[in-house]
């Protein structure tokens, strides 16, 4: 039996659809990461998923019973929202048991449900500070206990590290993973950040106006991704994108980009395409064996990372990202505004149609 | 063009120290960029250089000239803020040369004096658009030429970059970049982001706490940063750590389950206890055996920036990240063979500095 399963969802506000179809079934113990842009529905599914709002098609279905008009007191899930509103007189202890006196849990059972996830999130030390005591990274990891102290076996988080420094996702990043593998719970999580969702998940479902386009593993759905939605999004830096043209040709075809062409095996079809390059793909240097497809490009920044530089190219007027590791010796120093040679493998080369994958290039 | 010191300075808000006694040099025609967390005083440090905020005592001097009681408008410096700060109605050559009428330029000179700036930031085609047409990033260029135009001694910037939308982030990095290669003005750039400072700095000053860290080129604060701070703050993640590195060494030889080899710590390590540092890109993963490796459990591993994994592994009790290429994390199963590169390796004293210590391979 499925932890949580969405049938066909849809949902409108007046004239406008905010969710088409969704479907999504989610497994006891996944960790099932909705990753969309902004405006994608995210926010709308959530409301769904606790009880806030109802569809206006389909069923939400929690361990196997139909939910779909249950209020969201008779849910059984706990919840994190996005934003935070800690209680300024109330003491971390207090903030964090607040769902369980508002539920007139007996007094006996509270304080052990305030140290078990005090414990987990590492603020066993801050209980009896006021929130102003608290830094902000602190106050997050307050509001996170304070949306899993409810005991129950899913739990729902609405994009709890958005707009946190990224040292602090660092580290809230590993205190989620951790405390969802300890529990051994069902967490369903949005974000619009790709790094984030691809290091949390088992699964992630791609939201693309109000459609999931693509669920799957964080490694299966950035190396075969079936939808240009999830090669364009799922991924730091972005996938480049170059337009393209099919044309039949023989027993196969040729692809013409604006920059690169090559022919392709196979009946890929006819017309206009979309060509999705991940950046690590894009090499650079005159060093590269026959397999690469080469042009020029025009070098528009390298930004230093630490540990890996992107650097941008314009090639004919197309933006480039590649990235190169900071260790890498073979990497060839380049400056701004010089003109370099850049190269791409034909199989490193997604052909989509229509917004759908229809093959590689090679 | 000059150099900016601060001597002693602190600036204390009622009980809270934002900027603790500080003393320091940034080089004339040198950019500074002020890198560190929030409430780390980078902001009131640049403030105070500003003159838009006392600092509770100490002295800041442009060069020889002490300016700590000069009003702003007398520093004769130029600001750039977080939101771009332009005069609504007016095109961008105007926005430009507002400020120029007060410098009693001939019209010639000033004509002069826009078009360098406006070909500096690469502004040609916008020069008589309307501000109202522009995208805040092109916006934010127009307030940057503005605060270049009147050739100030100093250029300050405050988080230029963190409020421009995201499409026009690129181009604004890029004319930031050329501007400051190009310019060699003496500016303080303040930031939180650490790329943004690693892409734009001639120097990193790394703050915590009210007072700097480091200071170094970029480059440098990364690959050897001379107290832990550094080595967790820049990178992303940021550097492993292992506590108490070195306890049972005997006669400075020590044999960890980090290293195939017993190891031998060269130098004075104060008596304290060492933390060895690595950073995730520098720990070697095999998927075959070795010389110098040892065995680790793979215990977790995720796609990161630009198709790399990162790594999670465990040999012995030690837990670490390692940031490995694409085609060595795909390959990886339950376990792997990793290896510490010496030369790799930061050690950090109990007090979190660097010790006067190196780590050999001891003779066999």
């Amino acid at each position: 039996m499925s932890a949580v399963e969405l049938r066909n969802l849809a949902k409108n506000y007046g004239r406008k659809t905010v969710l088409r179809d969704v479907s999504l079934t989610v497994a006891p113990g996944d960790f099932t990461v909705i990753f969309g842009q902004p405006v994608s529905g995210k926010s709308v599914l959530v409301r769904l998923l606790t009880g806030l709002e109802t569809p206006d098609a389909g069923q939400v279905l929690l361990r196997g019973v139909d939910v779909t008009k249950a209020p969201a007191g008779a849910r059984n899930i706990g919840y994190v929202p996005q934003s935070f509103a800690l209680y300024p007189h109330f003491t971390v202890r207090a903030n964090i048991s607040y769902p369980l006196d508002l539920a007139k849990t007996p007094k006996a059972q509270i304080e052990p449900a305030v140290q078990r996830v005090a414990g987990l999130l590492g603020i066993q030390d801050l209980l009896d500070r006021k929130p102003d005591q608290l830094s902000g990274g602190q106050k997050q990891r307050v509001a996170i206990a304070r949306g899993l102290i409810k005991q129950t076996d899913i739990y729902v988080l609405d994009d709890p590290l958005v707009g946190l420094d990224f040292k602090l996702r660092e580290r809230l990043i590993e205190d989620l993973r951790r405390t969802q593998q300890l529990l051994g719970v069902t967490f369903i999580y949005t974000t619009s950040d790709a790094v984030e969702s691809m290091m949390l998940a088992s699964q992630i479902g791609v939201l693309h106006a109000g459609e999931i386009v693509e669920v799957g593993a964080p490694v299966q759905i950035y190396d075969e991704p079936q939808r240009v939605e999830t090669m364009r999004y799922v991924g730091f830096p972005q996938a480049n994108f170059l337009t393209g043209t099919l044309t039949a040709h023989g027993d196969g075809a040729r692809l013409e980009t604006p920059i690169l062409r090559t022919p392709v095996a196979g009946g890929l079809g006819n017309g206009e395409v979309a060509v999705g390059i991940r950046p690590e793909h894009v090499r650079l240097g005159g060093n590269l064996d026959a397999g690469y497809l080469t042009t020029t490009a025009r070098v528009l920044l390298r930004e230093d990372l630490g540990g890996e530089e992107i650097i941008y190219l314009d090639a004919a007027g197309a933006l480039l990202a590649t990235v190169i590791r900071s260790d890498d010796h073979d990497r060839q120093r380049v400056e701004i505004d010089q003109t370099v040679t850049i190269g791409v493998r034909p199989q490193d080369m997604v052909i989509f149609a229509d917004g759908r994958r229809v093959g590689r290039a090679g | 063009m000059v150099d900016i010191r601060v001597d002693n300075l602190r600036k204390q808000f009622g009980s809270v120290v934002a900027v603790d006694d500080l003393t320091m040099t940034f080089p004339s025609a040198t950019t500074t960029c002020l890198l560190g967390p929030s409430g780390c005083g980078k902001t009131t440090l640049m403030r105070m250089i500003a003159g838009l905020e006392a600092p509770t005592h100490g002295d800041i001097y442009f060069g020889d000239e002490r300016i700590t009681r000069l009003s702003t408008r007398k520093r004769n410096i130029g600001m750039v803020f977080q939101y771009p700060v332009v005069y609504r109605g007016a095109n961008v050559r105007e926005n430009i040369a507002l400020p120029l009428r007060e410098e009693k330029l001939t019209p010639a000179e000033r004509e002069r004096r826009i078009a360098e700036v406006v070909d500096l930031l690469e502004m040609r085609d916008a020069i008589d658009a309307d501000i109202e047409e522009l995208d805040n990033g092109t916006r934010q260029k127009v307030a940057v030429a503005r605060a270049v135009a009147r050739q100030p001694k100093i250029i300050l910037f405050d988080e230029p970059i963190t409020n421009v939308d995201i499409s026009a982030k690129l181009q604004l990095k890029r004319a930031l970049k050329e501007l400051i290669t190009r310019l060699r003005q003496t500016i303080i750039y303040v930031t939180h982001d650490q790329t943004e400072a690693m892409t734009l700095a001639d120097n990193i000053a790394l703050m915590r706490d009210g007072r700097i860290i480091q200071y170094a080129p970029p480059r440098e604060l990364y690959d050897r940063p001379n107290d832990r701070f550094g080595g967790w703050f820049l990178g992303n993640p940021g550097m492993n750590f292992v506590e108490n590195f070195g306890q049972g060494a005997a006669g400075g030889v020590l044999h960890s389950p980090l290293f195939a080899q017993p190891v031998r710590l060269v130098g004075d390590a104060g008596g304290g206890q060492l933390t060895l540092g690595i950073r995730p890109e520098h720990v070697r993963v095999t998927t075959q055996r070795q010389p110098e490796a040892v065995t680790a459990q793979v215990v977790n591993r995720v796609i990161v920036t630009g198709g790399q994994y990162l790594v999670t592994l465990r040999a012995g009790d030690v837990t670490l990240k390692a940031k490995v290429p694409t085609e060595v994390g795909r390959a990886l199963d339950a376990q792997a063979w990793m290896q510490l590169p010496l030369e790799r390796i930061t050690l950090f004293g109990a007090n979190g500095h660097k010790p006067d210590i190196v780590l050999q391979w001891a003779p066999a």
